[in-house]
């Protein structure tokens, strides 16, 4: 860009430096006035997620800014239950960022609709970005139509995270976590200690996506899926879900409460048991003074069909940017982090080509077996253009049976008859 | 053109341009966004035709559609649990606290001064705290009535039905409570004070004062508060989304949530705009109260 400025004409060329030492004074004053180190000339991004100052993104985007490579990148951080909304709202009026990070089901229904860029040939062209690197789950959320329109950002699954010590101290075998739903529940009344403001189990049914990222998973093991939510499997997962918050062996707040809180009241022991994610692995091994594991999550019975949630968010390039190259090196970048992404920050990487070295942390590096071994049996939500309504119908049912308004067979049958309706 | 300009300075057209001015802005700001609201209430809209104007029409289907959901009923009589219990509750403590610093003790303007603060709190910053203070397991509120003996087991305020909307309104009565009582001492401390004089050397005992002079002379304040807290409770949103997200099951849910949560969580825009349109009907005859209370008060 400098060369285009620089010119024979000897006058133009005092003109040119002239500017440039204004432009550089401006710089510096803006250097010393807000800390930017932003050069004048710099390509601008901007980058959306829903990574906190402990996650990768926030990390990722400073690290990129010190390349000094003439792209600076700005990042703002959303919250969970807004990003979807809030890129839409920016996208339809225009100022939507040039890079986001969106939750994996919710990929199909931008892509489908022509608001994220098709990254085929950028990555056909790539040296870093090669999508024979990723897992098959994840990368299915970034397609559509046979093209991809973004990059697996790191990958989740659910297990069950229970506290050793608590197993030991009410006769259980701490080696031994439940294996089958009924063995769970079993062991969260015997776990769940009132005087001691201990619960058997946390988890979240909160009415937002959370809720149906813990449920479907049980669904799917009882032989449902979110075309066929009513099975009779699906009906006795929500059955014992019943069971545990009518017993009040999890917090009745669980209706309200997110996973990351949920497990929270595990780490400071007041649950037994929890359901989440390997994202509280690294809050976990700082956090919990006890000794604690990982399980499988339970299956309805002994040698039952396996299944858990695949979570976690994917990159994007929104079609409306300026500048797709510098975003799509941006995503170059990011990726030839995904190494050191385990080790950091406690998320795994959606990739096969990577092996994850032992942190050395000893509950940490055995957790991440186990979800490792989970995510085997991760499958995605959709992918569906309008999975919202999907999942919303899901959630609906979810709150109606454990809050007793309407029997779970009742409550799914009535979420089987709104998806039907949504997928035509 | 001369004519018109000396007009504009000195005459009907000076009058004009000062109306013009506020009516345009009005119409820009508050009458495009209203209309373009009702528009889309009779529209087929999703995310991707926010950015255009002529979308399919389909006449009263949104409306059809909204009635025939089972849980419109259910929201509709939430919202006047909520506006009612909030207004009461904010006018009741408001005027209590208004007339307790009326007394005017030393410090009083003082301290009421200070209650303010609950008022200049964002919402969200609210909504964090009482979340906490209601939360189930650990939440102050449990524990304190837990020790004074009025529970005996926790209430699980944000996630038990029964209770979940009552939560949200003790946590807009304290918000609100405040903005009550500034109006109210207002309003107390514009009334004459020989008004009492007269009305004691005359034998009338504290009670008959306050029902024949306060309440009466008070008459326009109370009408300005109650359409103003209709307004700013149908506006209440902040509390909902930190405390119980309208949730268990719909159980806390008030249109002005719900009209976010079907726009912007299900992308359902039409039916956003619908319950928006349901609501300005009712904004709108609180408006009116409110404007005709504060024209009796000007005429004095």
């Amino acid at each position: 860009m400098e060369d285009v400025g620089r010119q024979d004409n000897h006058k133009e060329e005092i003109m040119g430096i002239r500017k440039y030492a204004v432009i550089g004074a401006m710089a510096l004053a803006g250097v010393s006035m807000f800390g930017l180190s932003a050069k004048a000339e710099d390509v601008k991004l901007t980058v959306w997620s829903l990574d906190r100052d402990i996650q990768p993104a926030p990390h990722l985007v400073a690290d990129f800014n010190k390349l000094n490579n003439g792209i600076q990148i700005e990042y703002r951080q959303i919250q969970f239950d807004d990003v979807v909304s809030e890129a839409m709202r920016a996208y339809s009026t225009g100022q939507a960022p040039d890079i986001i990070a969106i939750d994996n089901p919710e990929h199909a229904l931008f892509s489908s609709r022509g608001a994220f860029l098709d990254l085929t040939d950028m990555i056909s062209k790539s040296t870093v970005i090669k999508p024979e690197n990723y897992f098959p789950g994840p990368l299915k959320s970034v397609e559509w139509d046979g093209k991809y329109y973004g990059v697996p950002k790191a990958t989740n699954t659910i297990a069950l995270y229970y506290n050793k010590d608590m197993f030991k101290a009410k006769g259980l075998d701490p080696n031994k976590p439940p294996q089958t739903w009924d063995e769970l529940v079993e062991d969260a009344r015997k776990l769940t200690d009132p005087a001691a403001n201990v619960y058997g189990l946390a988890f979240s049914a909160k009415a937002n996506e959370e809720g149906t990222f813990q449920f479907l998973p049980w669904a799917q093991m009882g032989g449902g899926s979110y075309e066929n939510i009513n099975s009779e499997g699906a009906v006795k997962a929500l059955t014992v879900w019943k069971t545990i918050m009518d017993e009040k062996l999890a917090s009745p707040d669980s209706l309200t409460r997110g996973q990351w809180d949920s497990t929270g009241t595990f780490n400071s022991g007041n649950a037994a048991m929890a359901i989440s994610g390997p994202w509280e692995l690294d809050r976990m091994s700082q956090e919990a003074k006890f000794d604690w594991g990982v399980a499988l999550l339970p299956v309805p019975q002994e040698g039952a069909e396996r299944s858990s949630a695949m979570g976690d968010f994917n990159w994007a390039i929104f079609a409306s940017t300026k500048h797709p190259e510098e975003a799509f090196k941006a995503l170059e970048y990011f990726a030839s982090q995904d190494d050191k992404m385990f080790k950091n920050y406690g998320q795994l990487p959606a990739r096969s080509d990577i092996s994850i070295p032992e942190t050395g942390h000893a509950l940490k590096d055995a957790g991440l077996k186990v979800f490792l071994e989970q995510l085997k049996y991760a499958k995605p939500r959709g992918p569906h253009p309008e999975w919202p309504k999907i999942s919303k119908a899901i959630q609906d049912a979810i709150q109606a049976a454990l809050t007793g308004q309407s029997s779970p067979k009742d409550a799914l049958d009535q979420a089987a008859e709104k998806i039907k309706a949504v997928l035509g | 053109m001369k004519r018109l300009l000396s007009s504009i300075r000195d005459g009907n057209g000076f009058d004009i341009v000062l109306v013009a001015f506020p009516l345009g802005f009005l119409f820009l700001m508050a009458g495009l966004p209203l209309l373009y609201n009702i528009l889309m209430s009779f529209q087929e809209v999703d995310m991707f035709s926010l950015g255009t104007f002529l979308r399919p029409f389909v006449g009263f289907k949104n409306y059809q559609d909204l009635f025939a959901q089972p849980e419109t009923w259910p929201i509709l009589g939430n919202t006047a649990i909520f506006v009612i219990g909030s207004i009461a509750g904010q006018f009741l403590i408001g005027f209590g606290l208004a007339l307790f610093f009326w007394v005017n003790f030393p410090g009083a303007s003082w301290l009421r001064g200070l209650f303010l603060v609950s008022w200049v709190m964002p919402g969200l910053v609210v909504g964090a705290i009482w979340n906490w203070i209601l939360s189930g397991d650990f939440g102050v509120l449990n524990f304190m009535l837990r020790e004074t003996g009025i529970i005996s087991g926790n209430i699980f305020w944000r996630s038990d039905p029964n209770y979940s909307l009552y939560a949200v309104i003790i946590a807009n009565v304290w918000l609100g409570t405040a903005f009550n009582m500034i109006l109210l001492s207002v309003g107390l401390a514009s009334i004459p004070g020989d008004l009492y004089e007269a009305a004691e050397l005359d034998g009338a005992n504290a009670w008959q004062r306050f029902w024949t002079i306060t309440l009466p002379m008070m008459r326009s304040t109370i009408g300005a508060i109650i359409s103003l807290g209709l307004i700013f409770t149908l506006q209440q949103f902040d509390l909902f989304a930190a405390i119980t997200s309208g949730g268990p099951n719909n159980s806390s849910n008030v249109t002005q949530y719900w009209a976010w949560d079907l726009s912007f969580r299900q992308y359902d825009f039409a039916k956003g705009a619908t319950i928006s349109v349901i609501m300005i009907v009712f904004v709108m005859f609180a408006s009116v109260v409110y404007v005709r209370s504060t024209r009796h008060e000007v005429r004095g």
